[in-house]
């Protein structure tokens, strides 16, 4: 009788934990930041410059800066779609579908992992298994199984949530049949207005030998006044 | 000489005999090569459609290309190797490719394709692209405009004139984009390529994949179709070391095994057929035995040696499945030289087909051989069938065979 309290109180605490790691994440009302993006592959690597804006989890656009040739290629999220600008041919895109599961700017990211449809919190099961620490900071070490009816390529989660920021430190994303597919690796922890962030995160398909890809944040600021106007197709072109 | 003789007039004593066996041997005959031609002709077709208009019979990638086909295991033909594909004796001409995947784009719809740049001039030669055009012009070397397979067009519900947008994911994955105006439509044989495919001149595939001078493939044009394992084998020495040459056997399995399986199926159909026309031929070589029962008999009564007597009947079976084995070739001949000539389109059996990724057409294959095998095969079954009455006449007594 106590265990089974017990468990559903901890059932309950992994939820809240990452509902908490979920607001830390999207900046609660919206950010502005810089980055850059490096491409790993074992023959060669690739760096490019972006800006992005989000607000909420609904909205967000990423527009390239650097190199030059691809500059002003630009991306819309507004909630579960995904538009595309390639000022190459000056067209603006809606992904479909079929789009949705090839890579993004040619990463080791998908369209589907910056739309992510599904919610973390509320299609997930959640439980904690232990603590552990990574890069010094200690973490709740969450299993997140997603509900049977939920469309997701993935079998199980384990989520590493720093247990004091409720930064998410690392995931591993395991298939249907329990390989480790994906990990995402959170690094370099500075704070903007008194707020925690992970200026560094590799994406590493673990499949794939010497492949991963580096996204470095080199500006950050939260809440910023954002209209949600702002996210159109119309200014998907025009935004540099 | 003398059984000879014989059996040559015992099948003349008995026409209307004569003329029903020969006529299960000529039908055999006649179904048998049909049927082959048939199957070999829509084979060649296929392989003709897919590895000669499109593939070619060998070509050479930078290893590793074939197991990760994508637009980074490009290599620059560097001079070297087009010499040395091009003074091998087997090969007519290297023809450079682009290849990789995109979408294709219009107003509303958009599919995947599958872009090859190509040189115009080489890429004719080779695989008569220009021919291919069912409306437009081909286009030049410099040229930015594209060809586009029929069947992808439809799709996209655009043509000729309309502009055409391809994304994909161009070397060391920048961004590959390019707007283009269709110059040419082209008809594929292969549903399969018909519904992909999207011709760009090399330069243009280059620039838009973010790829100058790279290419994917280098595809020869060989005159010994036939010998495409072993031309490969030879540029494979004869090439430096980071090279792959590769048979079209080896590239497309796939096609293979659909041969294959095909055949296997056709294997078991013509074995049911000469069963059914080994048994006709029996039945009446059986009543033959029977109906001259008494003939034996009194031969052998007048001292005639069996084994003689075997060795005429034996002969005169032989006789009559030449008879019918040619008269079947001749009259499959001009049905099988028709049909290769003007093959039939069957619109009825489209999909059917599509599925395999044959083209729905009927066409006959001319070869020799098939005619040789056939004849061959037939001829061998009837004279098994002759074992019986030889064996028969052996066992013959004379007394009770004039016993009627």
């Amino acid at each position: 009788m106590l265990l089974m309290i017990l468990g559903s109180a901890s059932a309950q605490d992994a939820a809240s934990i990452i509902q908490k790691a979920e607001e830390v994440r999207r900046g609660i009302e919206s950010s502005q930041s810089e980055m850059t993006m490096t491409i790993v592959r074992p023959k060669w690597t690739r760096t490019m410059s972006m800006k992005s804006w989000s607000k909420g989890d609904d909205f967000a656009l990423i527009v390239v800066t650097a190199p030059a040739a691809e500059e002003g290629s630009a991306t819309l999220k507004r909630s579960d779609e995904v538009w595309s600008y390639i000022p190459k041919v000056g067209r603006t895109i809606k992904l479909s579908r079929s789009m949705m599961s090839q890579n993004w700017m040619g990463s080791d990211l998908t369209n589907d992992d910056l739309v992510r449809e599904v919610s973390l919190i509320t299609d997930y099961d959640h439980k904690i298994l232990k603590d552990s620490t990574i890069e010094g900071r200690k973490c709740w070490k969450i299993e997140l199984i997603p509900h049977e009816d939920v469309a997701v390529v993935w079998g199980k989660v384990h989520m590493f949530v720093d247990q004091k920021d409720y930064l998410q430190m690392r995931t591993e994303s395991f298939d249907e049949d329990g390989y480790l597919v994906n990990v995402m690796q959170a690094s370099q922890i500075k704070s903007v207005n008194g707020r925690a962030y992970t200026a560094k995160m590799e994406i590493i398909p673990v499949e794939e030998d010497g492949n991963k890809t580096i996204l470095e944040y080199t500006s950050l600021k939260f809440d910023v006044p954002l209209d949600e106007t702002f996210f159109s197709v119309q200014n998907l072109k025009r935004i540099r | 000489m003398m059984i000879l003789k014989l059996a040559w007039r015992n099948l003349w004593r008995n026409k209307r005999r004569t003329l029903i066996t020969s006529s299960a041997v000529f039908f055999a005959a006649f179904l048998s090569i049909a049927m082959n031609s048939i199957q070999d002709g829509m084979h060649q077709q296929m392989i003709q459609n897919v590895v000669g208009y499109y593939s070619g019979y060998v070509q050479i990638h930078q290893d590793g290309y074939w197991d990760e086909q994508t637009i980074d295991n490009t290599f620059t033909a560097e001079e070297q190797v087009q010499k040395v594909a091009n003074d091998h004796p087997s090969v007519e001409r290297s023809v450079p490719r682009l290849e990789s995947f995109a979408l294709a784009i219009a107003e509303d719809v958009s599919r995947p394709a599958m872009v090859v740049g190509v040189d115009p001039r080489l890429e004719d030669e080779f695989t008569k692209l220009q021919a291919k055009l069912v409306q437009g012009n081909y286009f030049a070397a410099n040229g930015q405009e594209v060809i586009v397979a029929q069947g992808l067009l439809e799709k996209l519900k655009i043509g000729l004139g309309d502009t055409i947008i391809l994304l994909g994911q161009g070397y060391h994955g920048v961004t590959a984009a390019g707007k283009y105006p269709i110059t040419g439509v082209m008809k594929l044989g292969s549903p399969e390529l018909n519904a992909r495919l999207v011709y760009l001149p090399l330069q243009a595939a280059q620039e838009m994949y973010g790829a100058p001078e790279l290419l994917t493939s280098l595809a020869l044009d060989i005159n010994t179709p036939d010998k495409s394992a072993q031309v490969a084998q030879t540029l494979q020495e004869d090439l430096p070391e980071g090279y792959e040459v590769m048979d079209w056997k080896s590239m497309m399995p796939e096609l293979v095994q659909v041969l294959e399986a095909d055949k296997g199926g056709n294997v078991i159909l013509l074995g049911i057929l000469y069963l059914v026309v080994g048994f006709g031929i029996f039945g009446t070589v059986l009543m033959m035995t029977a109906e001259r029962k008494y003939e034996f008999g009194v031969l052998i009564g007048i001292g005639m040696k069996k084994i003689k007597l075997a060795a005429t009947v034996l002969l005169e079976t032989i006789f009559i499945s030449l008879l019918g084995v040619l008269a079947g070739s001749i009259f499959a001949f001009p049905l099988v030289y028709f049909f290769h000539y003007s093959p039939v389109y069957l619109e009825g059996l489209k999909e059917a087909y599509e599925q395999y990724g044959f083209e729905p057409v009927l066409m006959t294959s001319i070869d020799l051989g098939i005619f040789v095998n056939q004849a061959i095969i037939v001829l061998v079954i009837s004279c098994l069938m002759s074992i019986y009455p030889a064996i028969r006449i052996m066992k013959i007594d004379p007394v009770k065979a004039m016993h009627v």
